[in-house]
């Protein structure tokens, strides 16, 4: 029980801040009744409590007492004044408690990564798919236009292919039934490309993109409609566009986060993380192609007989590659495509 | 009060933590995930509190008075414009591009809001500091000269940024007292000269290193041309990269530092003049160090790597007092909406020290 006399006897030395001039003058506060008291030689004031704000206490940063009128004290006795404010009936909100606590800030760390994880995981691809299907047919010309004038610039060159076997192919791939939806009005269009290799892609606008030595290494006209198929699939799920956004908002979320300390670390986990989403686009777009491919009376195995060619092309141009195939497991996540094998089994089973 | 008065060195000194900063930073990130970044706003100006409250000046702390519900307010609508702008952007880029000329028309007004809202909402020994700046001035130093900068290729930018510190450190007063920033252009266009140097001789080390591996890949690899091309497109990326992580670990602690120096060895404050000595040196090994750490906590250095920054940055910055702190007097108030900082602070126009 705490007497009317011990109270008189807490007395914690502050230094007060009239809030018209910056002079600092040396003050002891004690409680009496209802009132805080301030004094010292040139200073005597007492304030109701039920007017006063103390700060919430920050690690070792004074805690500020403030008045009504603009002034206040600056206080260092950080013992002294939890003992002056526990007499005086005053209790800390539950944020602070949270923050003075390791546990709570456990407890912080687990909801925080449970968040970002959940948002990742879930939020991201829905947030993106929501976006994609919702971009108008104008963004998606632009970016697919900017693309391939990029691509041209930098890594193709025009088609060396005859414009007849061009014709041919485009025909033989617009008289296959494109199952259930409307077609996306997509185009096929060639270009050559030593740096690359083998190899198609389909852009948001819906061009697809392949390559005369994807069409040199095929062994049948309907290993190239396997690919071609496997890309509109890419393009119905609008996959490549759902890629862009994601990479976006993951760049854009982890360089704010990082701020000013680096954007360049924004980048690296960035690609990285971008890498998990294309296998399972890969594998959705293997899906459609054996679906697409079995309602035209093809046999699936012709994507993965492609599969299998373009494996051991890619395989024999770096070491690198060759040994992300050969070793699943640590490699195998960080690969682009999944391991080629699996999805040549998928689709073998088709 | 005609004391006599040694001119004193008084230094700035940090009191933060990481452990203790760590905490407040964790749970109100919690709180603002789990109230879908309402909270966002209270978080703020604790983690400002923070700083400013452990920031000292011959014994005496700053502090930071924001209302987290005027800050919410300016969020909402700096949110709202972000999303306007992202629309108008996907849907006609065209109208995009409307939106950002509109924006960079604002935007001078937005900074000079936020400057006032951000110096009005900082005090020190009781007394506020103000900011005076107008929106003429603003439009001046934030959109005139900038573009002036672009136009000339970066050969006027060390003009335009002595404008924007001339503009935020010449309009700033504390209580009735004001700051005085006498930097010339020369001095900044000696940093930038340097900073000139530094960038191409960064791109032609990385392209020499790139050359030597490139030959050796070319020796060893051996074989197909086409094996060839991608080594050398391999390497081309590699060089990208490396120049842009040494010219962020490398010559941005030295920009910093040197900035940093001259801006505030530069400004006073009546007739009490700040100093700084930051090294180059010293700061690149705490942007490494923070990197490293953030890079292999996923981000949960991130506080301890801010008050490391703001520690060193702090403590290496002296006022050299003429005559006794108690003297200044409180200036007019003004009460000033949030709206412009937290408007500014979304689109992220970097107005920090």
């Amino acid at each position: 029980m705490i007497l009317p006399s011990d109270v008189r006897k807490v007395q914690v030395k502050a230094v007060y801040f009239d809030g018209q001039s910056a002079r600092a003058h040396e003050v002891v506060l004690f409680l009496s009744g209802n009132s805080l008291g301030v004094k010292a030689d040139h200073v005597s004031r007492m304030v109701a409590l039920s007017s006063l704000r103390v700060s919430e206490p920050l690690g070792e940063a004074p805690r500020l007492i403030k008045f009504p009128d603009g002034a206040h004290c600056e206080v260092r006795d950080h013992a002294g004044l939890v003992e002056l404010l526990a007499i005086g009936g005053h209790r800390e909100g539950l944020v602070v408690q949270m923050q003075s606590r390791w546990r709570w800030a456990l407890a912080a760390v687990v909801i925080a990564v449970a968040a970002v994880a959940a948002g990742y995981r879930w939020g991201l691809p829905s947030v993106s798919e929501w976006i994609a299907f919702k971009l108008p047919d104008k963004a998606l010309a632009q970016m697919g236009e900017s693309t391939l004038s990029y691509l041209d610039q930098s890594v193709f060159s025009p088609s060396k292919l005859p414009g007849g076997r061009q014709q041919a192919l485009q025909k033989a791939f617009g008289q296959l039934v494109i199952p259930d939806e409307i077609d996306a009005g997509h185009v096929i269009v060639f270009r050559d490309s030593p740096v690359i290799g083998a190899n198609a892609m389909a852009l948001p606008d819906g061009t697809i993109v392949v390559t005369d030595q994807l069409v040199s290494l095929a062994e049948h006209d309907e290993e190239i409609l396997g690919v071609l198929a496997h890309e509109l699939g890419h393009l119905k799920r609008r996959h490549s566009l759902r890629m862009l956004i994601q990479g976006s908002i993951v760049g854009a979320v982890v360089a704010w986060y990082i701020g000013d300390v680096s954007s360049v670390a924004a980048g690296l986990p960035t690609l990285m993380l971008q890498m998990r989403y294309s296998r399972d686009h890969e594998r959705e777009a293997d899906v459609y192609a054996a679906r697409m491919l079995k309602e035209n009376g093809i046999s699936p195995v012709r994507l993965a007989d492609m599969l299998k060619r373009l494996e051991q092309t890619h395989a024999s141009r770096t070491t690198q590659q060759k040994k992300a195939a050969e070793e699943p497991g640590f490699s195998d996540y960080f690969a682009s495509h999944p391991a080629t094998r699996e999805r040549i089994q998928a689709l073998e089973k088709e | 009060m005609s004391q006599t008065f040694n001119t004193q060195t008084l230094p700035f000194q940090f009191s933060g933590k990481g452990g203790e900063y760590f905490r407040i930073w964790i749970v109100n990130l919690a709180l603002t995930i789990l109230t879908l970044g309402i909270y966002s706003a209270w978080a703020k100006v604790r983690r400002l509190q923070y700083f400013y409250r452990n920031t000292s000046l011959a014994n005496h702390g700053f502090d930071y008075h924001g209302d987290p519900k005027a800050i919410l307010k300016g969020r909402l609508i700096g949110v709202a414009l972000l999303v306007l702008y992202y629309a108008s952007e996907s849907f006609d880029p065209t109208l995009g591009l409307v939106a950002f000329a509109v924006l960079m028309l604002v935007m001078p007004w937005l900074v000079q809001r936020s400057l006032r809202f951000k110096l009005h909402n900082s005090s020190y020994r009781g007394l506020r500091f103000g900011f005076d700046g107008t929106v003429g001035d603003a439009y001046k130093a934030f959109l005139l000269w900038p573009v002036i900068g672009y136009f000339t290729l970066g050969l006027l930018a060390a003009v335009a940024h002595q404008r924007i510190k001339a503009y935020q450190h010449g309009n700033s007063r504390y209580g009735s007292e004001g700051f005085s920033f006498n930097v010339r252009e020369g001095k900044f266009f000696g940093i930038y000269f340097k900073l000139l140097g530094m960038v191409i001789l960064l791109i032609i080390a990385v392209a020499l290193l790139a050359g030597v591996f490139g030959g050796m890949a070319a020796v060893f690899g051996g074989g197909m041309s086409e094996e060839r091309k991608i080594a050398a497109i391999g390497i081309a990326i590699a060089a990208a990269i490396g120049i842009y992580l040494a010219a962020f670990l490398l010559i941005g602690p030295w920009f910093a530092a040197r900035i940093q120096n001259l801006v505030w060895s530069g400004t006073s404050l009546g007739p009490h003049i700040f100093s700084s000595n930051v090294r180059a040196r010293d700061l690149f090994w705490i942007y490494l160090t923070n990197f490293i750490g953030i890079l292999l906590t996923l981000g949960l250095f991130k506080p301890f790597a801010d008050i490391r920054l703001a520690k060193y940055r702090l403590e290496h910055m002296a006022l050299n007092a003429q005559s006794s702190l108690d003297e200044f007097l409180a200036g007019q108030q003004q009460s000033i909406s949030a709206m412009g900082e937290e408007t500014a602070d979304v689109f992220d126009f970097d107005i920090a020290f």
